[in-house]
């Protein structure tokens, strides 16, 4: 009777943790997601680029459903079936404490098994490790290069090569199984086999007449219930290592620094006038910008110009408040821009490059990001200004066709121009504009020339240039070398002063003989 | 108590099955058919119980009762042991084994697909399943259809041992397990509407995350968080009430059928009781049967504990069969050498999507003349370059290289005879060296060097500490844009092809060293049959032939010169090519 209300006890306790610790769970890794989200718009976007969108979803998609089951199921029933477990346990002392110790016996014998298994684990992990990384990286490798495999006719090969990695990935877990097979099945055997134990010290105890035959009985029922949680748990020993797995990776996000920033503006800023004071900067260790200082003057068009890796795309970004600087301050109108909240500040800067994304939305409503709340009407206005309108109207779904890949085949042009059309609307005083990255498509060039320039009329404008040309009358040019400012004035000055600057534009020059 | 969705057990095992190759499949039939003998060598514990048992209860308790309980108990460890050293052993195998197979089988499927297949969007696609959704084949995928088919294995042979006590009960308990999983099953297919949209919401959560993650900049630069407009939190909001909604139900019913199994646990108890009684049964029987009617279920609860994980598994299987199901091309053909290097284009059509892409086009390249293609973007110039080296098979019209048609050359020996400078540099994650091999593999280091110095890269690489040994990609040197395309240059000059398809670069990526990719590309194109699409207008003036392609077709064809003279797109194209040169920026515009 006792062992029926212990069971219905624990079977009771079991369905509500379960049942309730469902609802939690959804909830809890909705939060989780919402919360990853949030994060990535409050770190530096830098710092959110580290990691690609493949890696995102994993985190914030796959790896937070894995989450569920175990949270849900495996959680509630560890705890019941311990608690039940634990109380049985309890009752089986009660009865007879000495058979309730023998029992155990066969738990130590199971753990050496495991112990045994477990030592083995350092000199095959890390080698699974290695050949699952390499086989990842063959398989990156063979299909992100197939074009090039197949077209330079080498698929026998590369494909050798990668079946090779992909036997190496299985070989070495199957060896590794193969290594410790005895340890982990006779384990396996051993860890529930309580009656080995009771089955003869029981017998014992009643031939001597300490214990009542029929407590025996009691105590082998009694087993079976201990047993059987028990096991369960063990099964759920992995899902709880992989749970603390995952959780770590989201934790990694998560812990990324935020960019500080308070709620609220404490000054406006008086004017668009921006200020670099000695700006320092690193990434990964290694300082890109070294003690930086400039001063760009309210709707002036500034240009940003020097070898790669000289760190003028890392000065604009900056600017843009996608990172923070290390030192040295940046401000606008007189506002460290640390004081102003990043959606007060993204309000001042549009930010326009090749790599503006659209979304899986009509063109409406991709332009209509731009400023919240904007009516149809200033849409269609903004996408006149910039000379868009003609060409949205004639896609055949006009200002509704979708933008996204399941919409219609929109080039690469007219992507772009729909990003200007929005950054259009926005209309931020200031504009950061990546030119060296902001043709993908040649032959529509001048009509997004023309854009741009309507986008940029009347800003203070920061133009990453790449060709000489454009900014020739460019009301300031900043020559970046090495992380410092080499030079800065206008074109004829920079052509004086600069040795480094003049050979750029020799060089430009010719290039562009041989073009034109 | 336990997880379902979907699909309930016997579709998805057999669906693992069906994917698995003849010979693992082999290995885990074997492994099921070990199972039932290791089922019974776990059950002895009941035989070595019943040895106790009908001692205490007929009297004979005797140290012998002792010896041999324990005795069982060690022959059933190590029977159990034995047993499960081969099915383990199988069962890994059989689920490594499988997936690298099916790695492999997609790894070879691509060869056959027609390359114009691959974009990136596709190829990202296709590696994530060749990697992580491989990875959980293997593990998960495996382990999960082993617990479930053991458990149900079990439990039949305890009930089968059970008919040699008592019919009647073992009757009741096969009744039960039925009922178990048929009402799992009918559940299953009243709540598939409602799984099937939680599956829809959380596809879309998924797309929509994805969109935000991929449009962070936009997200942050327009301060769209928390707005509506990205609709990403409604779709995670949706997706946990579906779920929620989903679950829940599921519990309680699991909750009922999981009671189900208690009550026939305690039905079977009393009827045990019930036949001792009345005689029909011994008290050892009744209690014995009492004993069993405890863990009769203990393996079908491990069944439903694992049924979260179907999903993993039907979701491995589909996709990679998605990944296997894309069309592909008969590429075995002969190996031919063509006769000449001229290339003849006749009435050919070509669609995508049902999208007619190429439209009745013919035109002649002649050995070592240069062709230049220009137009609109989506005109088509980019396929027709891409059908002249078979990335497609065209729908009509005929495609000769060297007066034999194409698709009679094997594909290795039809590509011995392009090299290609793609828009989109891939460069493998090995050596310089290595990378610019990969154009003539059995060439020597010497030859490596001659082809970096043409193509203008000899003088970067020597400049890097390692030299020609450094390693391109993570971890090792990165290398600006100009120089990677310059290096994918090398390695086109050292593949020594009679025809270069040539993809001319935007001339956005590297602009310091414009000049060098020029010149690189000079040293490239000298004495070749040249196919390029064109941006500049250098090129284009010198091309011995210019074709003008737009809506799918040749609009205008000639020289430079030629088409000058003529009112149309090339005229116009040139003109803004020219203006666009000469674009200044300022802030009055």
């Amino acid at each position: 009777m006792q062992i029926g209300i212990l069971w219905m006890l624990r079977y009771a306790f079991h369905g509500f943790s379960t049942y309730s610790s469902h609802g939690a769970t959804f909830g809890l890794i909705g939060n989780a997601r919402k919360k990853l989200l949030k994060k990535l718009n409050t770190m530096p976007l830098g710092a959110v680029q580290a990691r690609s969108s493949g890696e995102y979803k994993n985190i914030i998609c796959d790896r937070a459903d894995q989450v569920e089951p175990t949270l849900a199921h495996v959680v509630p029933e560890f705890t019941a079936n311990i608690i039940g477990a634990i109380a049985m346990f309890i009752y089986m002392m009660h009865i007879d404490w000495r058979v309730g110790l023998w029992q155990l016996i066969c738990i130590p014998a199971g753990l050496i098994a495991f112990a045994v298994m477990m030592a083995s684990t350092p000199k095959y992990y890390p080698n699974t490790i290695k050949k699952t990384k390499a086989l990842n990286a063959a398989t990156v490798e063979y299909i992100g290069g197939i074009e090039v495999i197949k077209a330079f006719g080498q698929s026998k090969t590369s494909y050798g090569k990668f079946v090779k990695a992909a036997k190496e990935g299985a070989d070495c877990f199957i060896d590794w199984m193969q290594s410790q097979n005895f340890w982990q099945n006779f384990g396996m055997a051993c860890f529930p086999a309580t009656m080995l134990g009771l089955l003869p010290s029981g017998v014992f105890y009643c031939l001597n007449g300490s214990l009542a035959p029929a407590d025996l009985i009691v105590l082998i029922i009694l087993s079976f219930g201990t047993v059987a949680p028990l096991v369960t748990v063990f099964g759920y020993a992995d899902d709880m290592s992989r749970i603390g797995e995952i959780v770590s990776d989201m934790a990694d996000v998560m812990d990324e620094k935020d960019m500080v920033r308070p709620s609220v503006s404490k000054n406006k800023p008086r004017s668009f006038a921006i200020s670099l004071q000695n700006v320092r900067f690193s990434y990964k260790d290694t300082e890109i910008l070294h003690s930086i200082s400039m001063e760009i003057a309210d709707g002036t068009v500034n240009a940003l110009v020097g070898p790669s890796g000289s760190g003028k795309s890392t000065i604009a970004r900056l600017i843009a408040s996608l990172w923070d600087v290390d030192s040295g301050a940046i401000t606008i109108g007189g506002v460290n821009i640390k004081d102003m909240p990043l959606s007060v500040y993204n309000r001042y800067v549009a930010y326009v490059s090749q790599e503006n994304y659209l979304f899986d939305k009509s063109v409406m409503d991709n332009i209509r990001m731009g400023r919240e709340g904007a009516t149809d009407e200033e849409v269609m206005e903004a996408a006149k200004k910039c000379g868009c309108h003609d060409f949205i109207m004639s896609l055949a779904n006009g200002y509704q066709t979708i933008c996204g890949g399941s919409g219609g085949h929109l080039s690469g042009g007219e992507r772009q121009r729909i990003s200007i059309a929005r950054a259009m609307l926005k209309d931020a005083p200031i504009v950061i504009l990546d030119e060296a990255t902001s043709y993908t498509d040649p032959e529509s060039e001048a009509v997004i020339q023309n854009a741009l320039s309507r986008l940029t009329a009347g800003k203070t404008l920061i133009v990453i240039a790449h060709r000489l040309s454009t900014i020739a009358d460019a009301d300031k040019i900043f020559l970046i070398h090495d992380g410092n400012i080499e030079a800065s004035g206008t074109q004829q000055e920079l052509l004086q002063a600069s040795p480094l600057y003049r050979s750029m534009w020799e060089n430009h020059i010719a290039a562009r003989k041989e073009e034109a | 108590m336990r997880r379902e969705r979907r699909r309930h057990n016997v579709s998805y095992i057999k669906k693992f099955f069906d994917f698995c190759g003849e010979k693992e499949r082999k290995q885990f039939y074997f492994s099921i058919f070990l199972g039932v003998f290791h089922a019974l060598f776990v059950a002895m514990r009941i035989p070595a119980v019943f040895v106790v048992v009908k001692a205490i209860l007929e009297g004979g308790l005797s140290k012998q009762t002792a010896y041999s309980a324990a005795g069982i108990i060690c022959a059933s460890i190590v029977l159990q042991t034995l047993v499960s050293l081969k099915t383990t052993m199988l069962q890994t195998r059989g689920g490594y084994h499988t997936s690298s197979i099916k790695r492999m089988e997609i790894a070879e499927h691509l060869r056959y697909v027609p390359m114009g297949y691959f974009n990136t969007e596709g190829l990202g696609k296709v590696t994530s399943i060749a990697t992580n959704t491989m990875d959980n084949l293997a593990g998960i995928a495996t382990r999960c259809v082993m617990v479930v088919t053991k458990g149900i294995i079990t439990t039949l042979v305890i009930i089968a041992s059970m008919f040699f006590f008592k019919a009647e009960i073992a009757l009741v308990a096969l009744a039960t397990m039925a009922v178990y999983l048929l009402g799992t099953e009918l559940m299953i297919r009243a709540e598939s509407k409602t799984s099937d949209k939680a599956t829809t919401a959380q596809d879309t959560m998924v797309s929509r995350i994805l969109e935000y993650v991929r449009g962070i900049a936009e997200v942050r630069n327009f301060n769209l968080f928390g707005r509506s407009i990205t609709s990403v939190d409604d779709s995670i909001d949706a997706f946990t009430t579906y779920s929620t909604h989903l679950e829940t139900t599921y519990e309680i019913a699991m909750f009922l059928l999981s009671s189900l199994n208690k009550i026939s646990g305690v039905v079977m108890m009393l009827m045990s009781i019930a036949f001792y009684l009345n005689g029909s049964m011994s008290l050892v029987y009744a209690v014995m049967m009492m004993i069993c009617s405890f863990m009769i279920f203990e393996s079908l609860d491990q069944v439903g504990a694992f049924n979260g994980l179907t999903r993993t598994i039907e979701n491995c299987v589909d996709k990679a069969n998605e990944a296997l199901s894309s069309p592909t091309m008969d590429i075995d053909g002969k190996n031919i050498t063509p006769e000449n290097m001229t290339l003849t284009v006749r009435n050919v059509d070509f669609s995508y999507d049902t999208k007619k892409i190429i439209d009745n086009v013919s035109f002649e390249i002649p050995e070592k003349t240069t062709a230049a293609f220009v137009g609109p973007s989506g005109g088509g110039k980019t396929t027709i370059t891409q059908l002249l080296a078979r990335f497609w098979d065209i729908d009509k019209g005929q495609i000769h290289l060297g007066g034999t048609d194409i698709r009679e050359y094997s594909y290795d020996s039809l590509m011995k005879n392009f090299a290609f400078v793609f828009q989109n540099v891939y460069l493998f994650n090995d050596t310089i060296e290595n990378n610019i091999r990969f154009g003539k593999p059995d060439a020597s280091r010497e030859e490596v060097i001659q082809a970096a110095k043409a193509a203008c890269c000899h003088d970067f690489i020597t400049a890097l500490p390692d030299g020609y040994d450094t390693v391109i990609g993570e971890g090792g040197a990165s290398l600006s844009g100009g120089e990677r395309q310059r290096i994918s240059i090398a390695r086109a000059i050292m593949k020594n092809a009679p025809i270069i398809i040539l993809d001319e670069a935007t001339a956005n990526v590297d602009p310091e060293n414009e000049n060098l990719l020029m010149q690189a590309v000079a040293s490239l194109t000298r004495e070749k049959t040249v196919i390029m699409i064109a941006h500049r207008l250098k090129t284009v003036e010198n091309a011995d032939q210019i074709f003008v392609i737009d809506r799918g077709k040749i609009v205008q064809h000639g020289r430079h010169t030629e088409l000058m003279n003529e009112d149309g797109i090339y005229k116009r194209f040139i003109g803004e090519r020219k203006e666009a040169a000469g674009w200044k920026i300022s802030s009055r515009a």
